[in-house]
């Protein structure tokens, strides 16, 4: 329970180098699109390490070194790189591959270096992508993304705002599924072991959950309304979150590395 | 209160004079698919600087009442509505929402159901953001209305970090910032322990003596809301207004009257009712422990007053522990829970477990019920070693009921519901269906046989679940908080099932943090402090040790608060109960 992320918490105020959380979350987004779209397309190893490298100065350099950010470079993203990196090399076809070098070799189960190298390609690919995100998503709280979508891109401030109050409902439906379940548990619906008593099992969750969750959204629509939310076609904003200079810079010069990284590489002349 | 009245007038001068806050004519409200009105032809007014009591027993629409007076009722819930309110200079008919939240503020029941933003201030801030007021009105309107509730200095945090007591503070103050000239509060204590409702209350009391605002409050709990209020409203069964006049008048002449229509009443009050009829004087009718106490001291016992017969003198030393804990330690992950506690509970008792939050008592609870598997050889219910029982010897032994009755539904019909229970136990089929039926019949379900647990009333759900846990022949119940955030009308209910059981041989054991279910029904109490057992004994004998009720964070009730160093009347010397009132 310790570590639910707090999507309200405002990054405490950070000087100097920590710069990721002076941007707009826009521009922070904006910037990181084109090299995930391009990551999605490439197929070497080298883009997707480079592109990683990149995301990793970012957060080491622009953003304060939490323990939830340590954890997360040093630990999480290694990890998850080395097991989905095993997965997918177990997934390839040894078929297209058969020409490379064998690995390892379990009675007919046969790996090949081709595969470890496609695997961890696509692991790569992936991590490169998420550590991208979370350069953005670590150093912008919820209220400002949403406060900056509202802003910048003329969101309905109804649906801006409606869906940051929804962030209040996850820590309490989370409660409430740890409760049913003790409750069904306790009641024996345990209905034996396997997949299909698993589906069974969670099917018997979903409806005192949803009957909760639609009483609970209905009192806070109320209180909201009894509050005069949506009463003009703006409201008063006390934090601006602008775009400034220094957004437009951040984004070009982003935009700028990462062309510059894929002509330098050139992953799709078949090397 | 003179000098409240006169605070008042200024403040009455201040908005216009004999300008009503709020007018409310010939109102009817019926629901969609209800086949009556509830409210019906309801007419009252609200002038500046009122706080004024809204009493009904349960269906006579007081929530409805609530919603429409900030026009809720009609434009967000669908409903049919005749006559009409008038708030401040607007019609709810014709107002929006947002323009009657300047006229009327409202404050709910559950009060993380009303939090939307992700700090103190921002909360606050909310109201006046979407009315468009400047940025430094709207902080001054926040800084004002966070200081009035107390909770300025931690305006920079998160909400979730406040008790349930402070949440509801905050609720107050989110409702004082729309600026409105009357506060609307529906059951705001009902989801708060006894330390949150006392903090509710001393802020509401601030809110009363500055006079600025009018209230309109929905209460239950009397006891803590009497000694604020101006005025009292009472609605009947069917809906109709039956009393509107001064606290004085309506609750202390016509208390008997009430308490037949089932309205609540302060427990002093019923207690006094009570002494009346058995002889005593009391006139004026005394409505808080402290004017029952002085009425008492002012009087001999009349020599018709005989003690009635006590529940408790009843010889439970003498039957057989049904449930023992023996040297009980409980962990959850690194931190320990329980630590050491011994038990034991005596066949056919009604035992209350409380103790402040976090003191560990539903985790007893779990313990003993086996929700949480205690060490074997710890807890045994029954004959049983609940640390060695499996899923189906234990449901014979001990049921329990959770807080939600919705959370322990498994199955589509309410047959199958009970049915699931005695086909776990390897019942022949036939068997099952009588005994089925039969448990229907008791609970009061046999027409509702065939219809989706969820689709039952609230009072219905409730008895279903005390149903399935019984089902298997349990002589135990265990039940947590099963009164947390429902109206009186239903916790009664459900006491007056719980009641019956227990006469019938059941041993009931329930988590609560409501005082007054603890005295009037438990003959016997445990009380939790820390982790260990503080007390445990009869409900009178553990309340006369006040030093311990206050060390564990609790409040003694309010009979005993009035009947506290009594001279003269050994009658009612230790009388923690009604039922034990001559």
């Amino acid at each position: 329970m310790t570590a639910t992320i707090d999507p309200f918490a405002a990054p405490a105020a950070a000087s100097g180098v920590r710069f990721l959380y002076a941007l707009n979350p826009l521009a922070k987004f904006a910037a990181i699109i084109p090299p995930s779209l391009a990551l999605v397309f490439v197929r070497d190893t080298t883009t997707p390490l480079v592109f990683l490298a990149l995301a990793y100065a970012l957060l080491l350099v622009g953003a304060r070194a939490t323990r939830q950010v340590l954890a997360t470079l040093l630990l999480a993203l290694p990890a998850a790189t080395l097991v989905l990196g095993c997965g997918f090399a177990a997934w390839t076809d040894a078929g297209q591959v058969d020409t490379t070098p064998l690995v390892l070799q379990i009675g007919e189960w046969r790996l090949f270096s081709g595969a470890l190298v496609i695997g961890f390609a696509t692991a790569l690919r992936l991590m490169a992508i998420l550590a991208l995100a979370l350069a953005a998503g670590f150093t912008t709280s919820g209220a400002d993304l949403a406060r900056s979508l509202v802003q910048q891109l003329r969101v309905p401030y109804r649906i801006g705002y409606t869906a940051l109050a929804a962030f209040r409902f996850v820590p309490r439906f989370a409660h409430e599924l740890d409760v049913i379940r003790q409750a069904h548990r306790v009641r024996g619906s345990h209905g034996g072991r396997g997949p299909f008593a698993a589906i069974a099992r969670w099917g018997g969750y979903i409806v005192p959950l949803l009957a909760g969750a639609i009483r609970h959204a209905e009192r806070v629509a109320l209180a909201m309304d009894a509050r005069a939310f949506g009463a003009h076609p703006d409201r008063t904003e006390r934090h601006l979150v602008p775009f400034r200079i220094r957004d437009v810079v951040f984004v070009l010069a982003f935009w700028t590395v990462s062309a510059v990284i894929l002509i330098v590489v050139r992953p799709w002349t078949g090397a | 209160m003179p000098a409240a009245s006169a605070d008042r007038d200024a403040a009455s001068a201040a908005f216009g004079v004999d300008a009503p806050l709020l007018q409310v004519e010939d109102l009817s409200i019926t629901h969609e698919g209800a086949t009556r009105p509830s409210p019906s032809s309801v007419s009252f007014r609200i002038d500046p600087g009122e706080v004024v009591l809204l009493l009904g027993p349960s269906g006579s629409g007081k929530s409805t009442l609530a919603l429409a007076l900030n026009g809720l009722i009609p434009h967000d819930v669908p409903a049919e509505v005749t006559g009409r309110v008038r708030a401040g200079h607007l019609d709810t008919r014709d107002a929006s929402v947002a323009q009657l939240s300047t006229q009327a503020a409202m404050v709910f029941q559950d009060p993380d159901a009303q939090l939307v933003t992700g700090t103190l201030l921002d909360e606050v801030a909310f109201g006046p953001e979407n009315l468009r007021l400047p940025v430094e009105e709207v902080l001054r309107r926040a800084e004002d209305a966070l200081r009035r509730v107390g909770l300025w200095d931690r305006r920079h945090e998160n909400p979730d970090r406040l008790s349930g007591g402070g949440r509801q503070r905050l609720a107050i103050a989110a409702a004082l910032a729309m600026g409105s000239p009357l506060l609307v509060l529906d059951e705001p204590t009902a989801n708060l322990d006894p330390r949150g409702i006392e903090e509710v209350y001393a802020t509401l009391a601030e809110l009363v003596a500055a006079g600025d605002r009018a209230i309109l409050l929905i209460e239950h709990n009397l006891d803590a809301a009497v000694p604020l209020i101006d005025r009292v409203v009472v609605l009947d069964a069917a809906g109709a207004v039956v009393a509107d006049g001064s606290a004085d008048d309506v609750l202390r002449t016509r208390a008997e009257e009430l308490h037949d229509l089932g309205v609540w009443l302060p427990t002093c009050t019923l207690a006094a009712l009570r002494l009346r009829a058995a002889g005593y004087r009391m006139e004026p009718l005394p409505l808080s422990p402290a004017e029952l106490h002085a009425a008492l001291e002012a009087q001999q016992a009349p020599a018709s007053a005989t003690p009635a017969a006590r529940p408790g003198a009843r010889p439970t030393g003498l039957r057989e522990p049904i449930v023992q804990v023996r040297s009980l330690t409980l962990r959850r992950g690194r931190s320990e829970i329980l630590h050491d506690v011994s038990l034991s509970i005596a066949e056919g008792s009604f035992v209350a477990i409380v103790g402040a939050n976090g003191a560990g008592k539903t985790s007893l609870l779990q313990a003993i019920a086996g929700v949480v598997v205690p060490p074997r050889g710890t807890v045994t219910v029954a004959g049983i070693d609940v640390g060695r029982a499996d899923a189906r010897t234990l449901p014979a032994r001990i049921g329990f009921v959770f807080q939600n009755p919705e959370h322990q539904f498994i199955a589509h019909t309410v047959a199958d519901e009970i049915a699931h229970g005695l086909r776990r136990q390897r019942l022949a089929d036939d068997e099952v269906r009588r005994r089925t039926d039969e448990l229907l019949g008791r609970f009061g379900l046999a027409e509702r046989a065939h219809a989706h647990p969820f689709l039952l009333s609230g009072g219905q759900k409730r008895r279903l679940s005390v149903g399935t846990a019984l089902v298997a022949g349990a002589p135990v119940l265990a039940l947590d908080e099963p009164t947390f955030g429902q109206d009186r009308a239903r916790a009664d209910e459900l006491l007056a099932l719980l009641a019956e059981l227990n006469a019938a041989g059941t041993t009931v054991l329930v988590v609560t943090h409501d005082m007054q279910l603890v005295t009037e029904y438990a003959d016997h109490v445990v009380v939790v402090h820390e982790g260990r057992v503080a007390a445990s004994g009869r409900t009178a004998d553990v309340f006369a040790d006040t030093a311990l009720i206050e060390r564990a964070g609790l409040r003694p009730p309010p009979l005993q608060r009035a009947l506290a160093h009594l001279e003269g009347h050994p009658t009612l010397d230790g009388v923690v109960r009604l039922a034990d009132l001559p």
